[in-house]
């Protein structure tokens, strides 16, 4: 491929980049650091003059550090069920031939296709009857609906390229079951459940429709801080601003952590693709 | 004899906590959904009544079809710019790496950010306008407009990146031998794109086309902050009818539409990516 071409298409790539990604978070920045006092108006294309009030009066408001620590206790706890849950699962998926395979995979497939919305809805009246309705029990259970395909997903494609034959290697040599687990098996496989986890760490942690049908009011994530501050009658957009960055730093940086784990067809499996 | 019950046994053990905790916090629960969408107090046999309340009252018929709408425009829009954006990541350039690593950052912002970022560039008095109005031009109403541009624009900004990312797994597997074949016949890049990156990676565009359009369907918070306040999609319905008014049997009629309509779509998703599978196998045999 000649160097010309190459250049056209990274500049073709940095202006899809400075569209998509870059004016929205340059704006969101700037929008976060407006002076309370001058606010920004049209036709101002730069905000009059800055400061860094709206920082300090999210980090003070008494509810955004309690959600933010939520929003980081509900992920902790929803990764340690959802890969729990997923390793053996995946495992006998990756590893064991049985007949209805294709039907089991169709199934755990589903929950990543069927709207969050129903899922949360189908789920309303049993948690009402049971208490867990507006409960950080309940907002677990239900976001665990949405990691667990993901992780088993991920696993079942990073499980699917292990090379058995070298546990039979290290049992023929006279390594023990526990020795060939601890040696070989985990080292090999720990990328991609670390991803699993990552990915599934970041996908509770920003999730939104299911945490708020099943948790609101009591159960205050910073994603439904979020959705206060921008579905209310007055829009405070410096304030929104700040949130979404206490939202997007965390998920950006543990979404590049995760990336450099995991292939791009094992990550699209996660999200859906067959 | 007993072996092979052993491992049957093994088996359901490794597949009990993933599959068990599925059906229990997610299958069970959907078919009660289905089950209380079609049963009354006063009849054995299954009742359509709430159906029929969906298809009938306007207010719901069009917000059905906008819901369709909603599914259908993001996942043009998302064909449109992420086959062609799929087909530039796959070929060699000076930072490939970091663009491969930027494009995906999307794919794990939330749809309210998303919407938010629509909000601050493109609402009345957002920059764009301030932009537009330097040059002298006005720009349209996109945001809580009657036909949705704003909703669709945001579920784009997610669904590009996700197009890309399916669309560009299927044309890295295709063959670096097939490219040479084609540039020695004398073909150019665009010939290229549209007679062998394009056919090949059909698979891959309709399989994430599908999951765009399905996503769109069920869509809930981005409709609800850009939205018009008519027609409202059927996602925000079941949630005004269920959660503000306790009308849970009409929202259950609704979410068993919407179900249905998703678990077809991922039926037919998996015929689709079996034949595919199977032509493939068939082609290497051969």
């Amino acid at each position: 491929m000649n160097r010309r071409a190459g250049h056209i298409i990274a500049a073709l790539l940095s202006l899809y980049a400075l569209i998509a990604l870059v004016i929205p978070l340059v704006v969101a920045m700037l929008w976060s650091l407006v002076n309370p006092q001058d606010g920004w108006f049209a036709p101002d294309l730069v905000p009059p003059s800055y400061s860094t009030s709206f920082w300090s009066d999210v980090f003070a408001t008494p509810g955004i550090p309690a959600a933010l620590l939520r929003s980081v206790g509900i992920a902790i706890v929803v990764t340690a069920l959802t890969v729990t849950l997923a390793l053996p699962t995946a495992w006998a998926l990756a590893r064991i031939p049985f007949r209805a395979k294709r039907a089991v995979e169709v199934f755990i497939l589903a929950p990543l296709i069927v709207p969050g919305i129903i899922v949360a809805v189908s789920l309303t009246e049993v948690f009402i009857r049971l208490g867990l309705f507006g409960s950080l029990l309940g907002v677990i259970l239900v976001q665990t609906v949405g990691t667990l395909p993901l992780m088993i997903r991920i696993l079942t494609a990073s499980l699917e390229g292990f090379p058995v034959e070298l546990v039979w290697a290290a049992r023929t040599l006279g390594a023990s079951p526990g020795a060939a687990m601890r040696r070989i098996v985990i080292p090999m496989t720990a990328p991609g459940v670390v991803a699993g986890g990552l990915l599934s760490f970041i996908s509770s942690f920003e999730e939104f429709e299911k945490t708020f049908m099943i948790g609101a009011p009591a159960v205050e994530t910073i994603a439904t801080k979020l959705w206060s501050y921008l579905g209310g009658d007055i829009i405070i957009f410096p304030t929104a601003s700040v949130v979404t960055f206490i939202l997007l730093v965390p998920t950006v940086i543990i979404f590049a952590i995760a990336q450099a784990l995991v292939r791009d067809e094992d990550l699209a499996a996660g999200m859906g693709k067959v | 004899m007993t072996r092979p019950l052993r491992q049957r046994l093994v088996l359901l053990a490794l597949l009990a906590p993933g599959v068990g905790y599925l059906l229990v916090f997610f299958g069970v629960p959907l078919a009660r959904v289905v089950l209380a969408s079609v049963s009354s107090a006063d009849s054995w046999l299954p009742q359509f009544g709430h159906y029929a309340e969906v298809l009938t009252t306007p207010v719901y018929r069009e917000g059905l079809l906008f819901s369709l709408w909603l599914a259908l425009a993001p996942t043009l829009v998302a064909v449109v710019i992420g086959v062609p954006l799929a087909a530039l990541l796959v070929r060699s350039y000076p930072g490939k790496a970091f663009f491969g690593a930027l494009y995906k950052i999307p794919l794990v912002v939330p749809s309210i950010v998303a919407a938010f970022v629509v909000l601050i560039l493109l609402d009345r008095g957002g920059l764009a306008h301030r932009w537009a109005a330097l040059v002298g031009i006005s720009l349209p109403r996109v945001v809580r407009d009657p036909a949705g541009i704003g909703i669709i624009l945001a579920s784009a900004w997610k669904n590009v990146p996700f197009m890309a990312l399916i669309v560009a797994g299927s044309m890295a597997a295709i063959s670096e031998d097939l490219h040479r074949a084609a540039r020695t016949l004398g073909a150019g890049t665009l010939t290229i794109f549209v007679r062998i990156q394009l056919p090949l990676a059909l698979p891959g565009i309709t399989a994430a086309s599908l999951l765009v359009f399905i996503t769109g369907l069920g869509a809930f918070a981005i409709p609800n902050l850009l939205g018009p306040p008519y027609p409202l999609p059927l996602s925000v319905h079941m949630y005004d009818q269920g959660y503000r008014r306790g009308n849970w049997p009409l929202v259950y009629a609704m979410g068993t539409m919407l179900s249905v309509a998703a678990i077809a779509i991922l039926l037919a998703y998996h015929a689709l990516t079996r034949r595919t599978q199977h032509s493939l196998t068939a082609g290497r045999d051969a």
